[in-house]
């Protein structure tokens, strides 16, 4: 049945794996630090009280006197967020260009499988890595903090990684190379991250409101333990239009 | 009822027409072949027909199904067999890994015989081929579900002498069993040797669909000769000889005629050496189509 998100699953098991023992291996020592840094005598807190705001939103930093706070700027808000949704991106933005300009989906699209089918399920096998990652960083976490609490909802993230992947798969039916449509992935999840990071606080803060991450705040979740409902059903319904829209489009495209 | 119908069909890039106004059909159990220099337009047919591409205008059917009807064409796909020009693998999956994916999404009922003609290396990962291996792989999956009807694009580019030698006793074997087989192709020795018909293009326009019989008297060898004194255009004075030139003791020219006739003609200089040839195939337009071929 899903014949081609196996086959493209497969060749994402090494890549998977590598990165979830490169973030592991960097959250444990994000958290090893963190006895150093609460007890030093330094006022973090008045530091980080003195940055502009835009920067300590765009980095989540609150607190860094709580393990919470610190796991929370340090870990989720930059390497899980924002690099996790550069790299789905990435991921997206490859599923497609890079067989369409190689000649590569010719063979796959000789046989009786349509386009749109075939398309969603390559979109489908970015669930390994969401998954994998999604659940070892959070094992990791708590195996290296007995202090924390169960620190974020995956589902919530989750969402806003489909997001990325789905501008990724856009890039990817719309351009012609695959370097090209990988790279304006990266760029364009990152333009949205900063573009809501600055524009907290100011007058255009409504801009930052096309951006996935400000959907998003580990930060709130983590220290103050709220979770709305609104804002990942809102993303669910943004993924799944870029995806339609997506295979839509490829549907019909010359390839 | 013809396996292939082409009505009009045309495929424009911006200004560019790269298929204009295609008409031809071929009939189930021959081996059409489509000749023409490259870039002449033979891929785009090719992709048209696999429904890749949309046309402009005109259109094409498939076992009836018109190519510009996804769902019509995606049901004749699994009786069509497709091989690409230049096929293109994912680099880090093994031969087999590709063949067994291929096999669930069409199945793979002749992918053991076949493996004993074509001998991809199946273990070792894909970015380690050579061309000729890559095609050798590409031809096992287009033939590994039994299909109908095959599409393929310069299909013997890339393969040594003996494989493609190989291909050809196969693909005629198979069209012996009632397989109908379309395949471009730039070299017209190729052509002459498997094909019945041959639909010659150039420009993107169709010059004529011929039997293969009458483009073989009409094709020519190019002939070079080195004598030991030098070759008039007169002193050869038999039919068949188009386009005479000579240079000191070197001479060239295009050969429709007899051999022994020209072995004759020949039988009083003493030849320091000899080649005969397929004669590119911008000479045969150049000879027989009018024009250059560019």
């Amino acid at each position: 049945m899903i014949e081609t998100t196996r086959y493209e699953a497969r060749q994402r098991v090494r890549g998977t794996l590598a990165f979830a023992v490169l973030l592991g291996a960097f959250a444990l020592l994000i958290i090893y630090l963190y006895p150093t840094i609460a007890e030093s005598s330094a006022d973090i807190d008045a530091l980080i009280e003195s940055l502009p705001e835009s920067f300590r939103e765009g980095f989540g930093a609150e607190t860094y006197t709580t393990i919470e706070g610190f796991v929370a700027a340090e870990l989720y808000q930059t390497v899980w967020v924002l690099l996790l949704g550069l790299y789905m991106a990435y991921a997206g933005g490859g599923l497609l260009a890079g067989d369409v300009e190689s000649g590569r989906l010719y063979l796959v699209l000789a046989t009786p499988v349509s386009r749109k089918r075939v398309a969603f399920e390559k979109f489908l096998s970015l669930g390994l890595p969401i998954v994998v990652l999604n659940v070892s960083m959070p094992l990791v976490v708590f195996g290296g903090t007995v202090a924390i609490d169960y620190p974020l909802d995956p589902a919530y993230l989750l969402v806003v990684l489909l997001v990325c992947s789905g501008i990724g798969l856009a890039l990817s039916t719309i351009l012609d190379r695959g370097d090209a449509a990988q790279r304006a992935g990266l760029a364009l999840v990152f333009l949205l991250f900063l573009l809501d990071s600055v524009t907290i606080g100011t007058d255009v803060e409504w801009l930052g409101a096309v951006s996935p991450t400000r959907y998003l705040d580990p930060t709130e979740i983590l220290l103050h333990e709220t979770i709305d409902l609104v804002d990942p059903l809102l993303l669910s319904i943004v993924a799944i239009v870029i995806v339609l829209g997506s295979l839509g489009h490829f549907q019909h495209r010359d390839l | 009822m013809a396996v292939i119908e082409v009505e009009g069909l045309t495929k424009a890039y911006g200004d560019t027409l790269a298929n204009e106004d295609l008409d031809f059909s071929i009939e189930a159990g021959e081996i059409f072949g489509y000749l023409g220099p490259n870039g002449a337009g033979k891929s785009t047919t090719i992709r048209q027909l696999m429904g890749f591409q949309t046309p402009t205008a005109g259109t094409a059917r498939i076992f009836g199904n018109d190519v510009r009807n996804d769902r019509a064409l995606r049901g004749a796909k699994a009786r069509i067999g497709f091989l690409p020009g230049e096929p293109a693998f994912t680099p880090s999956v093994t031969g087999r890994e590709f063949l067994d994916y291929q096999a669930e999404l069409k199945g793979d009922e002749r992918r053991d015989e076949l493996l004993g003609l074509f001998t991809p290396p199946l273990d070792r990962r894909i970015r380690e081929y050579s061309t000729g291996n890559k095609q050798m792989l590409a031809i096992v999956q287009a033939f590994m579900h039994d299909p109908d009807l095959l599409v393929m694009d310069e299909p013997t580019s890339g393969l040594d002498p003996l494989k493609q030698e190989a291909f050809h006793d196969f693909l005629r074997g198979e069209r012996d069993h009632g397989t109908t087989v379309f395949f471009s192709s730039h070299i017209l020795g190729e052509v002459r040797r498997v094909c019945d018909r041959v639909g010659i293009i150039r420009d993107g326009r169709l010059i004529t669909v011929e039997i293969v019989e009458e483009l073989l008297a009409r094709g020519g060898k190019q002939v070079r000769l080195h004598t030991e004194t030098p070759l008039t255009e007169a002193a050869l004075d038999i039919d068949g000889v188009v386009g005479f030139a000579s240079e000191g003791r070197e001479a060239q020219f295009t050969f429709t005629g007899d051999y022994d006739a020209l072995f004759a003609a020949l039988a009083d200089y003493r030849i320091v050496d000899i080649e005969i040839d397929e004669p590119p195939i911008e000479e045969v337009f150049m000879h027989f189509y009018g024009g250059d071929a560019e």
